[in-house]
């Protein structure tokens, strides 16, 4: 069953410098129960999508064109209340800098149950609490430190507390925003795993943003990989991870392989991203692809399928090839 | 790649503690071991990965080496001269060999200074060359980072220049004195990981090139392998393994080491191959002297591993572990 | 080192690149300035004093008897209003009123800008080296800072002139200038404690650069806006502090200060008979006050990092 439903998503930010489209024209479908992962570097507008379906986009812009169905319902043309009960009810976020979310002068318990009584009318707070100690168990806190203050806990305990105040008001979507790129690579792996295990349980889909190929394929069932705004590949994991079609998408994989010791050695050109207020007319990757020739630069790129769940945004590829 | 006889850098059991400043009410805090009786040695011309966690004492080794603080205890040696002794003009001498290389490159660029001067001040301090003799080192120096052609980067501000860019100009910076010695702390963890490979492999270039000595401190196994000749890890400011790479990776002694590699994220890890040589649940803490990964150890016995260290002497000739039980 | 050939290039020197990276850095601020309408006004009040500054030397030069100081109106003997011979009137020797309006925002800049000047060069140094110094540099310099900022500044240099007789106008601006830096070294020093942590100096220090050169080339240029701010407002208390001490009789008397005019207004008992007199001085010391404190809060706003260009691109 479709849980999200992205038609055609385009965003765009006001600055001095005039408009710069952070997000353009992305489309995907999440379901029930599977991960979605969309990897990309900085600036690429992957967190921007993320805030623009928790509604939490900044005044400065604006969903230019695009639908978001959320279970069936139209999630843009929600009024702000009602999407502000839709919004950790249904849909939650785990932001990027975790740490910081919590407050040093509350207990992390009393933080959680916070979050269940704002959203649940008529709940007692000592019911709330004994929800907190289940959401706990869940995320593999001991019950025993729930009443500490956060900087009692380690930066992984942190993360955890912030999965559990996620998880609050059972949503059915998470979003999840780099949540642990400011852990070391053992807490990682623990908190990777334990995301795993509590979507198993609670049939959860979450979106994972993150800059880092290797824990986007470790998590996700689908990979999107966005380049400069835009959707440059999109496909089941296996599939992008082992015959990545897109150039870039094949410069990622290879410089992830390449860390765990295999031969190949890909290479780009050091160049930036393109600037986004006034971006080129063809292909946003080719200052930095090798393989682009000179359409690439005046033809914009289309989509080609290259399996039933597979598809690639390039304009040299064919897709007999 | 065989180890020189004569190191570059032996460090010799340093230690080195933080202290919490002590309040108007308390005294001063427990002081913090940042780094405990470590010994260590990179021969000329090696890559030596010093790998662990955040709050392992591995930046804290980095800086000790290029003098950016001083040990409690211990020595270390470049090139022979003690170094936490240097003065006057052995001291001009040795800041020319060492450098080093930041983690962020958003703030280890001056804002003010463009590339040029950012580039050329190592040499105006060292009095290298003339100005036009300056002019055509950074242009060399800046082309050889990847940052070509160099006349355009040459009056741009670090803020002009995307964050890979900038490490480039950083490592540039770095080199332009050609140094026997870089100290690289985690000098990609800010950047997206195509970005980072291409800086990974202009150290590899740097190296090949100039035949310089690089300590690369890293939190990624996987990065250290790649680069790097020899691997040291360490924890809570204890070495925990040291050897050849290709040996740490494909054959790890250590339990702390076999769970840094079972963490790494990845498609194809297979259940099978895991180590699984952490605890669930962390063991409370021993008071006296114990092997400091004995708390998350699933290996451990309690005998011998909360009762003394055990130190970095077992296993083969190069490749050694600091635990009773490989 | 031997070096092969490189292609040469049309080369800029670096320190025109200095120049060229200010001037960006300028137009930016100016770009954001500009938005902001406090600013402006404080801006055209302060370009309508600047005016009249530069207009003090036209009056003598019509007539001496407009001299701000020893012209005398022949045919008149005591205060006049507003006549078209003498726009605001004269006061009660026959003086024109108007060229000494003139003649005092001319000493009202010079008086506020070197006041000003001096303090934050003393305090940005002092700032700056206490800061990077620390331990008992730091120590020493800042409880000297708080001593003088404790130190009532009217009050110590009503008695320093009561002591010593009359000051002379310089001695007045340096006095100001020396009780008036220690707000500025402390925001200095402050500034200065966090560029210490940051890694470019630790990056320059690694390089083998000497103290005096992350002092000046990497510090200085990071707390020079700073400072720049801060100048506006001592322009502002120095200018209020020289018309006090005027007022109250302790100025120089050589100069035609707004504070002298205030003074001779009072001694020579025209406060309620001569609003002709009175208000134009009262009112150039507000005002001008006032728009330097204007262009202080709207360059507040322009230094704010969240504003700048360098750091949303991040």
């Amino acid at each position: 069953m479709t849980l999200l439903d992205v038609k055609n998503l385009s965003i765009s930010y006001q600055t001095r410098g005039g408009p710069l489209q952070a997000v353009e024209d992305i489309s995907f479908a999440l379901d029930k129960g599977k991960t979605l992962g969309f990897v990309g570097e900085s600036g690429c507008g992957k967190s921007t999508i993320g805030l623009a379906l928790m509604g939490l986009l900044p005044p400065n812009t604006t969903v230019t064109s695009g639908s978001v169905r959320f279970n069936g319902s139209d999630l843009l043309s929600l009024s702000e209340e009602k999407l502000r009960q839709v919004r950790w009810q249904k849909i939650a976020m785990i932001f990027q800098a975790a740490m910081n979310a919590l407050n040093p002068v509350h207990r992390v318990s009393d933080q959680v149950a916070e979050a269940i009584l704002a959203h649940t009318p008529g709940i007692s707070k000592t019911d709330a609490l004994a929800q907190v100690r289940e959401l706990f168990d869940l995320v593999e806190i001991p019950i025993k430190r729930m009443n500490d203050y956060p900087h009692q806990y380690s930066g992984g305990m942190k993360q955890r507390a912030v999965i559990a105040m996620a998880l609050a008001c059972r949503p059915d979507l998470i979003i999840a925003d780099e949540p642990t790129t400011a852990l070391d690579v053992i807490v990682q792996a623990q908190i990777l795993d334990e995301i795993k295990s509590i979507q198993k349980e609670l049939n959860l889909g979450i979106l994972f943003i993150s800059h880092d190929i290797s824990v986007v394929a470790d998590v996700c069932d689908h990979i999107g990989v966005m380049y400069a705004g835009q959707l440059v590949e999109y496909g089941h994991r296996r599939e992008v991870f082992e015959s990545p079609g897109h150039p870039y998408t094949q410069e990622l994989v290879g410089s992830h392989q390449a860390l765990l010791g295999a031969q190949c050695q890909p290479q780009s050109a050091p160049s930036a991203a393109p600037n986004l207020l006034s971006p080129p007319p063809g292909c946003r990757y080719c200052d930095r692809c090798k393989e682009g020739g000179d359409t690439c630069r005046t033809e914009a790129p289309q989509w080609i399928e290259l399996s039933d769940n597979h598809r690639i945004f390039c304009c040299h590829r064919d897709p007999e090839e | 790649m065989e180890t020189d006889p004569q190191p570059i850098l032996k460090l010799t059991g340093i230690t080195k503690h933080y202290r919490s400043k002590a309040s108007l009410f308390g005294r001063a805090g427990k002081p913090i071991v940042a780094l405990q009786d470590l010994s260590l040695e990179v021969g000329a011309g090696e890559i030596l990965g010093l790998v662990g966690e955040s709050g392992s004492g591995k930046s804290t080794t980095g800086r000790l080496i290029v003098k950016l603080e001083v040990p409690d205890a211990g020595h270390i040696h470049l090139n022979g001269a003690d170094t936490p002794k240097l003065k006057g003009k052995t001291l001009a001498d040795f800041r020319r060999n060492v450098q080093m290389i930041f983690q962020d490159p958003y703030q280890s660029l001056n804002p003010h200074l463009s590339i040029y001067d950012t580039v050329a001040e190592p040499l105006i301090i060292h009095g290298a060359g003339d100005e036009a003799g300056r002019r055509q080192t950074v242009c060399e120096t800046l082309g050889f980072a990847g940052l070509t052609p160099p006349e355009e980067y040459l009056n741009r501000y670090p803020h002009q220049l995307s964050g890979g860019q900038r490490q480039r100009v950083a490592i540039a910076r770095a080199m332009v004195l050609q140094p026997a010695f870089v100290v690289a702390d985690e000098p990609t963890s800010m950047l997206d990981a195509s970005i980072s490979f291409q800086i990974f492999n202009l150290l590899l270039e740097v190296r090949r090139e100039m035949g310089v000595a690089i300590l690369f401190i890293t939190h990624s196994i996987s990065a250290a392998r790649y680069l790097c000749d020899r691997i040291a890890v360490i924890y809570r400011g204890s070495l925990m393994e040291t050897g050849p790479a290709d040996q740490v990776i494909n054959n790890p002694l250590h339990p702390y080491t076999k769970a840094l590699i079972d963490a790494q994220p990845g498609f194809d890890c297979v259940e099978a191959d895991r180590y699984d040589t952490l605890l669930a649940a962390e063991r409370d803490p021993v008071g006296g002297e114990h092997c400091p990964f004995y708390s998350r150890c699933s290996q451990a016995v309690k005998e011998t591993c909360a009762t003394s260290a055990p130190l970095l002497e077992h296993g083969e000739s190069d490749h050694l572990a600091a635990c009773y039980y490989i | 080192m031997s070096l092969p050939d490189h292609p040469k290039t049309a080369a800029r020197p670096a320190g025109l690149s200095v120049r060229f990276h200010w001037i960006r850095r300028f137009r930016e601020g100016w770009a954001i300035f500009r938005e902001n309408l406090i600013g402006r006004i404080g801006l055209m009040l302060l370009g309508l004093f600047g005016l009249m500054a530069l207009c003090s030397f036209i009056p003598p030069l019509i007539d001496p008897m407009y001299h701000p100081m020893t012209g005398v109106d022949p045919a008149i003997s005591h205060s006049t209003g507003p006549s078209l011979k003498h726009w605001l009137g004269t006061d009660f020797i026959g003086r024109d009123i108007f060229s000494q309006l003139l003649a005092g925002a001319r000493i009202a800049f010079m008086v506020g800008l070197s006041s000003a000047l001096i303090s934050i060069l003393l305090g940005t140094t002092i700032g700056m080296i206490a800061g990077y110094a620390g331990r008992i540099a730091d120590t020493l310099l800042m409880r000297l800072a708080d001593m003088i900022m404790v130190m009532p500044t009217l009050l110590v240099v009503l008695i320093l002139a009561s002591l010593f007789g009359q000051l002379s106008i310089w001695t007045i601006v340096l006095l100001i200038a020396l009780f008036r830096w220690p707000g500025v070294s402390r925001v200095i020093r402050a500034q200065t404690l966090t560029l210490k942590q940051r890694p470019f100096i630790e990056a320059a220090r690694v390089a083998g650069a000497s103290h005096t050169r992350i002092i000046f080339r990497h510090i200085m240029p990071n707390v020079l806006p700073l400072s720049l701010l801060y100048m506006t407002f001592r322009v502002t208390s120095a200018i209020i502090i020289e018309a006090a001490l005027a007022f109250l009789g302790f100025g120089d008397p050589g100069t035609v200060s707004w504070g002298m005019m205030l003074q001779w207004v009072w001694k020579t008992g025209h406060m309620f008979q001569a609003p002709y007199w009175l208000l134009p001085p009262g009112i150039c010391i507000s005002l001008l006050t006032l728009s330097f404190f204007m262009l202080g809060r709207s360059m507040d706003e322009v230094l704010d990092p969240r504003l700048r260009k360098e750091d949303t691109n991040r």
